[in-house]
């Protein structure tokens, strides 16, 4: 079985100052959800389930750093479709499509939301270009009658879900689905001799524009600070007299 | 001269530094508390790569020179407060995994360093004795050949890892009248019959790293087990004691940094008189020492790596560099404590365990005393 | 024919209200707006819906519908759109209606926009704000095309007025057979809890790290806010170390009336999630949190004696 895991470059949310402001040269890091797809694609892998683990991201040459540090976890190959447009999500399910029509997998595993723009839309909006069933918000992964179909737990706002999707399918990862590995010296090393194809939309075969605009960024604005109180008694006391909330 | 970092180097430091940050740096209060050695910690660096870095590649290791070593050894004291772990690392790769690369046979390399490289095997060094220390040639600890066996006999102390180690390199001499010409080391591994890893000794610092005092009572060793010659001990020693000089405390150029960085930000944020205590000059002024330290120590580690890389003798630097590191690094926790004011003292800020972890630097691998003699008499004193 | 179609997500019983703010939405872009169900034995649910001003409530109405299969619904969302000539389908942001309004999205050829608070018109054309870096920033974003899709956040719009005179209900006839296969529902697990929903309460009471453990969060969290009849939050942090489940996380659901921050030093995702609370309580030993920049009250103290005597007093209050 052939997993593709789409995956995006972003900046590193937990770093304090490359949180949504410009800063010289922020880091970039593997987003955290796409991470947690491409660990379940090796554990499926180490289970004797899948025999290929292929990434695909969209990107200038700097995300090549994300890219080995994917390798460096254990995918066999990737693709950078290099792009380095500001890319909204409908446009990037587009290309992405194509690069599903390349590869040819048996399923598409990838992070539910990128947690720099947290639109939460690609999956969904691939698996419907696709015409094939989508799983979101997954938990749990499981693969019967000989890997046609597969069986996921989905964690919603309610609880928890199950259903089984016919393969091949887009599968998106929640947070609760694994704990991703950290690249090893021995992996980092190996991932030097991986290969990493290069492909622009044109090779791909595919035109987009992007439909949404980014106008602005900002902050929230600032908010003006309070009282100090000194004592559970003075708290309850205004809460009661002052804010009548108690 | 180049002081550039490759492309592949520094993506090898990043992943150093997120996986120390991210993985080893949980429970470290209350470890130090109770004297715990983080097992999983130490797996995890062993899968990670840490403990097999400078390894020739076809025993399991990955073959880093010497300054690519230090270099993520320095991101790893940066990213892990853990200076215990870091110290049982230390050991294990310059008195155990150095001293078998350089001397050990064919056999023996093919037989331990794949397991120390990879962690799941701890390794250590048994030199030191109740009455010889820095005196270290003077050990009673002895070897006697009966057969296909060797069998020692004495006691050993301040062995870091002996609670948790599969494997010691323990030197005994073989014939006291020869001096350090009878000396010999040997692989022993743990269990062997006849050998006692005795009471767990407590420290005032580095206390997640494992200590004993371990008992040779007509311990059995293989003959197979002889690390290089007889009366080749001394010699095995002295060469891997200048790698252990130089490299031992890498991790603490980068603790010190973390500490730089950490007063820099309390002396930024706390504000008494209504400003931020860095404005103070005499604030200010411990941390521009501080960072000259941090400066000097990286700039003669660096040489020091660099020189080894070319197969220089480094003898002198090694030395140099050990002496000039460790009172750099004690003086940094000094100075770190008094800037944080009375939360320096406080366990919780993990200010003062940097103090308690820094001072045995300037006890270990040759006291500064010891180093400052090796200095005086390279200098023809 | 309808400007905007909304689709009303339920629970097969009734609508869910949080559903509901999406019309509001609707009602500031202008225009005509129609409701949406899908579901089988909508008649209740559909009855509920006539009075919130919709031009028509459209039911999808099918044993085939019966449970919220992405493939299914997006296709009928995307024909009931075009069915109506709608220029913007709206819903308000759940595990749902994210799962299937962007699959319709793309059925449409749309752009979407996730979690809009707020809108600007300027020179006739529409700007969304939403939150991005989980919350840390906010967004201006405008889209292009005939047709667009977007998810509202429940707490940036207050509840729409329902007194509106009713409206016809109209039957959406589909081709069940037509429908997509490929995906079958098994089983669903739901929690059940007395305490409100984090976007309805009118309270919420957040605990952070230092609460050590799930007996602990859950003794002095939910203690507190039961005393109070309020629901529980939680901080990234404290959801990543297994303290609260997922859904708790503060910083994800916008705009809380009255906020009680317990251990809480206040993160910038964290702040940024509660700034628009009406009254904020702190409570942190630290006294330099940043949490404390924006608390109506701060309370500098050691928390396991603070919110035990807290429970106390408002108990006897």
């Amino acid at each position: 079985m052939k997993i593709l895991v789409p995956f995006k470059s972003v900046p590193d949310p937990n770093d304090a100052t490359s949180a949504g402001a410009a800063v010289s040269a922020p880091k970039s890091v593997i987003n955290p959800f796409d991470e947690i797809a491409i660990e379940e694609a090796l554990r499926i892998r180490e289970r004797g389930e899948a025999t290929e683990i292929a990434g695909v991201t969209i990107g200038a040459p700097a995300v090549d750093e994300q890219i080995r540090a994917a390798l460096a976890m254990g995918i066999d190959r990737a693709i950078r479709i290099d792009d380095s447009r500001a890319l909204d999500p409908y446009a990037v399910a587009r290309i992405l499509r194509a690069a599903v029509a390349k590869e040819t997998p048996h399923v598409v595993i990838m992070g539910k939301q990128a947690v720099d723009d947290d639109s939460n839309q690609v999956g969904q909006m691939l698996a419907g270009l696709l015409s094939w069933p989508q799983a979101t918000f997954v938990s749990k992964i499981e693969f019967l009658d000989t890997k046609t179909r597969a069986r996921c737990t989905r964690e919603t706002d309610a609880g928890l879900e199950v259903v089984e999707v016919n393969l091949p399918a887009i599968i998106t990862t929640d947070l609760r689905l694994n704990e991703p590995r950290y690249v090893s010296l021995p992996g980092l090393i190996k991932a030097r001799r991986k290969p990493i194809e290069v492909l622009t939309c044109d090779q791909l075969g595919v035109t987009v524009r992007p439909l949404t605009t980014v106008l602005s960024v900002a902050r929230p604005a600032k908010r003006a600070a309070g009282t100090r109180v000194e004592s559970v008694e003075e708290l309850v006391t205004k809460l009661k007299q002052e804010a009548k909330v108690l | 001269m180049d002081f550039a970092w490759s492309d592949q180097q520094r993506e090898l430091l990043d992943a150093v530094g997120r996986f120390a940050s991210q993985q080893l740096n949980y429970d470290v209060i209350e470890n130090d508390r109770d004297s715990v050695f983080n097992h999983d910690a130490w797996k995890k660096c062993g899968s990670f790569g840490i403990q097999g870095l400078p390894v020739p590649t076809e025993y399991g290791g990955l073959g880093m020179d010497p300054l690519t070593t230090v270099a993520a050894l320095e991101r790893l004291g940066y990213a892990c407060k853990d200076n215990g772990l870091l110290f049982s690392i230390n050991a294990h790769l310059w008195t155990a995994v150095t001293p078998l690369v350089y001397n050990g046979s064919e056999a023996q390399k093919k037989k331990y360093l794949p397991g120390l490289c990879n962690g799941t095997l701890i390794g250590g060094n048994a030199m030191s004795e109740p009455n010889s220390g820095s005196d270290a040639f003077s050990l009673t600890t002895t070897a006697v050949k009966k057969g296909s066996r060797y069998i020692l006999n004495g006691s050993k102390i301040f062995v870091t890892n002996g609670p948790v180690a599969d494997l010691l390199v323990v030197f005994a001499t073989m014939d006291k009248t020869r001096g350090p010409e009878g000396i010999a080391a040997f692989l022993v591994e743990k269990d062997s019959p006849g050998m006692n890893v005795a009471r767990k000794l407590e420290k005032m610092g580095v206390r997640t790293s494992p200590m004993a005092e371990v008992f040779f009572e007509n311990c059995e060793v293989p003959e197979e087990n002889l690390l290089g010659k007889e009366g080749g001990g001394a010699f095995l020693f002295t060469r891997s004691m200048t790698w252990e000089r130089g490299c031992i405390l890498a991790t603490a150029v980068g603790s010190m940094q973390r500490l730089l960085e950490t007063c820099i930000r309390y002396a930024n944020e706390r504000k008494q008189g209504g400003q931020s205590i860095g404005k103070f000059q005499l604030v200010a002024s411990k941390i521009v020492d501080m960072k000259l330290r941090v400066e000097s120590s990286r700039h003669m580690l660096y040489h020091y790596a660099w020189l080894s890389s070319h197969r220089k003798s480094v003898y002198l630097e090694a030395a140099m560099t050990k002496l000039h590191i460790s009172d750099c690094w004690v003086k940094c926790c000094e100075d770190a404590i008094q800037i944080h004011g009375g939360y320096g003292y406080m366990t919780e800020y993990e200010v003062e365990r940097e103090l308690r972890d820094a001072i045995a630097s300037k006890l270990y691998s040759g006291t500064s005393e010891i180093q400052r003699n090796i200095v005086a008499s390279m200098l023809g004193l | 024919m309808a400007e905007s179609l909304i689709l009303i997500e339920h629970d097969r019983e009734q609508v869910k209200r949080p559903a509901l703010h999406a019309i509001t939405l609707a009602r500031q872009l202008g225009g005509e707006y129609a409701l949406l169900v899908l579901g089988h034995g909508l008649d209740g649910i559909a009855a509920s819906l006539v009075s919130y001003g919709a031009s028509a409530v459209v039911v999808a109405d099918d044993p085939a519908l019966a449970e919220p299969l992405a493939d299914r619904y997006a296709t009928v969302i995307a024909e009931a759109a075009r069915g109506c000539g709608a220029k913007t389908i709206l819903g308000t942001s759940s595990t749902f209606s994210k799962d299937v309004l962007p699959r319709a999205a793309a059925l449409l050829d749309a752009p979407m926009v996730t979690d809009v608070v707020d809108i600007e018109e300027m020179d006739g054309s529409i700007s969304y704000r939403r939150p991005i870096n989980a919350g840390s920033m906010f967004a201006m974003v405008k889209m292009e095309g005939d047709c667009r899709v977007l998810t509202v956040r429940a707490t940036a719009f207050e509840p729409p007025a329902a007194d509106a005179a009713p409206c016809p209900i109209k039957r959406f006839h589909l081709d069940a057979a037509s429908l997509p296969n490929g995906i079958q529902f098994i089983s669903r697990e739901e929690r059940t809890s007395d305490r409100p929903d984090l976007t309805e309460a009118r309270v919420v009471v957040s605990g952070g790290r230092p609460l050590k453990d799930k007996e602990t969060f859950e003794r002095l969290v939910g203690g507190l806010a039961d005393a109070l009849g309020g629901a529980i939050g939680a901080t990234r942090a404290a959801v990543d170390a297994g303290m609260a489940p997922n859904d708790y996380q503060i910083g994800q659901t916008g705009k809380i009336e009255w906020y009680i921050a317990i251990g809480i030093s206040g993160a910038i995702q964290h702040l940024a999630g509660i700034k628009d609370s009406r009254i904020i309580v702190a409570i942190n030993k630290d006294p330099d949190a940043p949490i404390f920049q924006m608390a109506t009250y701060a309370l500098v103290g050691d928390l396991y004696q603070i919110v035990p005597q807290l429970i106390e007093s408002i108990r006897q209050a």
